[in-house]
């Protein structure tokens, strides 16, 4: 019985070891009265956005690849005349990731609590947590999707700064790529009564010879909710591991 | 007064479709569809699924031999299109139908969800504009080159 405590006691002391990004952040104080009432003082986030589905104005700027990362595009273009890489996973309902789980066409809400914004995202059944009590990114952070996002007010202005992303989240549409280096800055800010703006820029030395910056206006709708997304419910589009698309008919 | 909305909700959609393409980042792509053939077709619903991560229409359609064939048409989800006046009530069973897709370039038969004209006339774009009555228009959505 004892020997087994022991053991115990050591598996628990290993996992602690080893604890990764998601542990080690040292945790935070209990948030008292004060820090709910500074929430108050915020910009108002609250209400359901979406993206304006804006006409006109200029396109958006391209991403400037470097020479390695043209390539690789190139190569997936070739493929794609080939009739390989004919969809993105996302087709099999793997979310996008960062940057453009931020570009659906279905809203986000923004949450406020001490030490954290929540962005929950209604496609894919998106969250994003931003810290915002002063941690710092982890050394060496966990790979996720929508990467770790830390925060902080200049202002008006929430600033955002989000990385270690998993390799196979797009950059862009038709086979844009990151590298492990990617950082996303983002710079949200209400602009106009019920409109805010997102600039986004995104830096990668390795992909990018310059940071690739873009603008989006989103609109809040007060009389919406998050409404449920399950991708999986009836999904009948697919990309397979050759790269062909398609469409499941039988019914 | 009529006409002038229906305008106005075209000008929207338009909008709308030339936004898309610029930012919006799509759950699958369109290859798989003919996106520069429209075809219309005419028929009794089955069934419409209203399901994420797209709603299907599945339409019993008369071929040229009179025999019955089943058609599944995929449109936004009951998410988008719940936010622009449908609900999973629009389309019931037993209901005679017309409408436009984008047809899978295999020849499988099935589509992209265009618009569809109800029995009551009443014809519903897949961006969520409204034609009250589909015969005082020509019946054509501003553009119907992109969707999600």
């Amino acid at each position: 019985m004892k020997s087994k405590n022991v053991f115990v006691r050591a598996l628990l002391g290993a996992a602690l070891a080893a604890a990764s990004t998601i542990g080690s952040a040292g945790g935070t104080p209990p948030p008292d009265a004060q820090a709910w009432a500074a929430i108050g003082k915020l910009p108002d986030f609250s209400g359901v956005w979406e993206l304006v589905f804006a006409r006109g104005g200029p396109p958006p700027e391209a991403p400037a690849l470097t020479p390695e990362y043209a390539a690789k595009l190139k190569a997936y273009q070739n493929e794609q005349a080939k009739g390989g890489h004919q969809d993105n996973t996302t087709a099999n309902c793997l979310p996008p990731g960062m940057p453009q789980i931020m570009n659906q066409p279905y809203p986000m809400e923004f949450l406020f609590t001490p030490g954290k914004i929540t962005i929950v995202i209604e496609a894919y059944s998106q969250m994003r947590r931003i810290f915002t009590d002063g941690r710092k990114h982890p050394e060496d952070p966990d790979l996720t999707f929508n990467g770790h996002s830390i925060g902080h007010w200049e202002g008006d202005t929430l600033v955002v700064d989000t990385v270690g992303f998993v390799p196979e989240t797009p950059l862009g549409q038709g086979g844009l790529q990151h590298s492990d280096k990617m950082r996303i800055e983002e710079r949200f800010r209400i602009t106009a009564p019920d409109r805010m703006e997102i600039r986004t820029t995104v830096y990668d030395p390795v992909a990018l010879t310059k940071p690739w910056s873009t603008v989006k206006t989103l609109a809040r709708h007060r009389d919406w909710e998050i409404a449920e997304y399950v991708c999986e419910q009836n999904n009948r589009n697919f990309v397979n591991d050759e790269g062909k698309a398609g469409i499941i008919l039988n019914k | 007064m009529r006409k002038s909305v229906s305008k106005g909700l075209r000008g929207a959609l338009g909008a709308l479709l030339a936004g898309v393409c610029a930012t919006v980042f799509a759950h699958h792509s369109f290859s798989m569809f003919d996106m520069k053939t429209t075809k219309t077709l005419s028929g009794t619903v089955k069934e419409f699924e209203w399901t994420n991560p797209h709603t299907w229409l599945w339409l019993m359609v008369p071929n040229d031999r009179g025999e019955l064939e089943q058609w599944g048409i995929e449109g936004m989800s009951p998410n988008f299109l719940g936010r622009r006046g449908w609900s999973k009530h629009t389309l019931r069973p037993g209901d005679k139908v017309t409408v436009e897709i984008h047809p899978l370039r295999n020849g499988e038969h099935g589509g992209t969800f265009l618009n569809v004209t109800l029995p009551s006339g009443k014809k519903l774009m897949m961006f969520g504009a409204q034609i009250e009555d589909a015969k005082a228009e020509d019946g054509k959505p501003a553009d119907s080159t992109k969707p999600y």
